[in-house]
């Protein structure tokens, strides 16, 4: 087991430099001048631009320019924006849990509507629920989610004035000190009445249209995923049994045919990620993803640099957590190598 | 959808026959799949409209009727059969902007398939003929670009080359060149076990000649499948970029673009909001059923279940 454990950490390493290679070659890659591009200043006089070279270590060797990025970083220092003159990591930490909020809530809609229906669907192969589940999970792929977004907003918002357009809660009705910075958790502490109400009905949508995509997957995965275990002996045997048909599909099938559905989950985290920017975008949601699209118009390049950094190692850390996992519930792929 | 093969009526062809050209033989698979055949002729149909645009649009792209500024489609009290589906808020005709839209979507999409599969295709093909190093330097390079959320790198290199349509190519190809890459190392490691490699090995085919002509062809099913869905994801992704202001800059009529635009009219004129995108719907699930239908089709075991 810590065998497997350590292999896949050490496989993550290269990635990890290969990482850091990437977004420090990035950042030069600008064109300009790069002290113009890392102090956002333009026309700065020779003096001043000598002073920043040599502040930024621009004037050292280009090996020790990257080792010192490397340094910096496993300081957890991701550099500095331009904007706010805060430290990058701060200012992500500050809008990540949003960011959290959102996804998370996106991927639980998804799996509590995607499994029971992918399992409906196999067992009623061929039914129209089947068919019409099937054919709803191939627009969920095809959906552009920025389009899907304005829809719901245009009808939910404007036309039937069910869901607010933007932001996470009312903030004229309420206002409280962030403690965790998720809201809904932030709302039930506060005591005031309705918050939590009104967080909740600030998520749905957004939740929703970004959890439009995973939940055709999660759908269409478990689907074909049951269609495969409902054909296994152990099924057939449960029948012949005569355990009640719910038993059977419910905990023999379902169970097993629920382990790709976590992989695949486990490593949708990327594509909820991209989707999130677009989500927050629409939705004035103050997330990572929104305040990235943000320093890039900005060009607060610094920022960017520090976000992609940022971003990237929490998917490489959450692949490489479901990997772990993956072998800890399916002892075959942990003995397979 | 994917329900049609359910139907076991129409078997493949019974042994009775002569043995039809390989072609008739896919066509007759692929003819099973009602949705696949309905998604292909969508896609001839877009294909024709970006083609012919210039000869089928009422109107320029760009040309800004100043007198007609946000006009209601034809169905909509107020609408005329000058614009069909209204224009925007320029005065630009919404469906002239929608037919040529289609030109470069469809550009977007081939020129990204186009790109990420030489590159793609050519490392794959390296990685799984020379093996060790190539082979740990190029998946190193694949997984570290798979790593990063894919909207994330293309707005990455969007951010350093600048926005317009030939770098939203360009970022789009690097995003997805691994799955390329990925796809053929895999089909080609698979290939070089196999006796005929070996026989025309032993014949003295050179290595280039070797992978392109007799490894490559073999591995080209599961590529064509990649490609189809490798298209649809460019439009989808280029329209993301696009939305963002990061992708075609005004005034393309990019259908991801132009939903920028509209964005402050979703109040007021609803249909300039939904056209674009029920154009991007339609065109991507019309590529994402013929790609399935592809699969099935190459595939008789897959078809069957």
């Amino acid at each position: 087991m810590l065998r497997h454990i350590l292999s896949r950490v050490a496989l993550t390493i290269p990635t990890f430099i290969a990482l850091m290679f990437v977004t420090f070659a990035a950042i030069r890659l600008v064109p300009g001048d790069p002290v113009e591009v890392r102090v956002g200043e333009h026309g700065i006089s020779p003096e001043r631009l000598a002073m920043f070279r040599h502040q930024l270590g621009l004037d050292q060797p280009i090996w020790k320019q990257f080792l010192d990025y490397v340094w910096r970083l496993l300081h957890g220092d991701f550099g500095t924006s331009l904007s706010t003159n805060n430290k990058v990591l701060s200012e992500f930490l500050t809008l990540f849990p949003a960011t959290v909020e959102l996804t998370v809530s996106a991927m639980l809609i998804a799996v509590v509507i995607g499994i029971p229906a992918g399992a409906i669907a196999a067992v009623k192969r061929g039914s129209m629920f089947d068919q019409i589940l099937m054919g709803a999970s191939v627009a969920g792929f095809s959906m552009p989610i920025f389009w899907w977004g304005l829809l719901l907003i245009m009808l939910f918002s404007e036309r039937w004035g069910l869901t607010p357009v933007s932001g996470r809660i009312d903030l004229i009705k309420y206002y409280f000190e962030p403690v965790t910075g998720f809201m809904l958790i932030d709302a039930a502490l506060s005591d005031q009445r309705g918050a939590f109400l009104d967080a909740l009905h600030h998520l749905i949508l957004p939740a929703f249209v970004l959890g439009t995509l995973p939940l055709a997957v999660v759908a269409r995965m478990t689907r074909s995923s049951m269609l495969e275990v409902l054909n296994e002996d152990y099924v057939r045997t449960a029948r012949a049994k005569g355990l009640s048909p719910f038993r059977v599909i419910g905990l023999h099938a379902l169970r097993n045919a629920l382990i790709p559905v976590v992989t695949v989950i486990g490593l949708s985290v990327g594509a909820l990620l991209s989707g999130a920017v677009l989500t927050e975008t629409i939705f004035s949601w103050p997330g990572v993803g929104k305040w990235l699209i943000e320093s890039i118009f900005r060009r607060d390049y610094p920022a960017l640099q520090g976000g992609v950094m940022l971003i990237s190692t929490l998917v490489i850390l959450v692949s490489l957590a479901v990997d772990i996992l993956y072998g800890v519930i399916n002892p075959r792929i942990r003995h397979a190598r | 959808m994917t329900a049609a093969p359910d139907s076991f009526a129409i078997g493949a062809p019974s042994g009775a026959e002569a043995t039809p050209s390989p072609l008739a033989e896919f066509w007759s698979a692929y003819r099973e799949n009602r949705g696949a055949v309905a998604g292909l002729s969508v896609v001839a149909f877009v294909v024709l409209c970006a083609v012919f645009a210039n000869v089928i649009a009422p109107h320029s792209p760009i040309e800004q009727f100043r007198d007609a500024v946000r006009a209601p489609p034809v169905w909509e009290t107020g609408g005329s059969w000058k614009f069909v589906l209204g224009s925007d808020g320029l005065g630009r005709d919404t469906l002239s902007r929608l037919i040529f839209g289609a030109r470069i979507s469809l550009f977007i999409g081939l020129a990204v398939m186009g790109l990420s599969s030489v590159i793609g295709v050519t490392l794959g093909l390296a990685a799984a003929y020379f093996g060790g190093f190539v082979d740990v330097a190029i998946s190193r390079l694949t997984d570290v670009i798979w790593a990063l959320p894919s909207l994330v790198l293309a707005v990455l290199v969007i951010a350093i080359i600048g926005p317009s349509l030939t770098n939203t190519i360009i970022a789009i190809a690097i995003v997805y060149m691994p799955t390329f890459a990925r796809l053929m190392r895999a089909s080609a490691m698979t290939e070089l076990k196999k006796d005929y490699v070996t026989a025309a090995r032993v014949t003295g085919v050179r290595p280039l000649r070797l992978m392109l002509s007799t490894v490559l062809p073999n591995c080209l099913a599961p590529y064509t499948v990649q490609a189809a869905i490798g298209v649809s994801t460019a439009i989808l992704e280029a329209a993301g970029l696009g939305f963002l202001g990061l992708g075609a800059q005004p005034p393309t009529p990019e259908w991801g673009a132009m939903l920028a635009d509209a964005r402050e009219f979703i109040r007021s004129d609803p249909w300039i909001v939904t056209l674009p995108g029920l154009a991007i719907v339609i065109t991507v699930v019309a590529i994402n059923l013929t790609g399935d239908g592809l699969r099935d089709a190459f595939d008789p075991k897959l078809r069957r279940s």
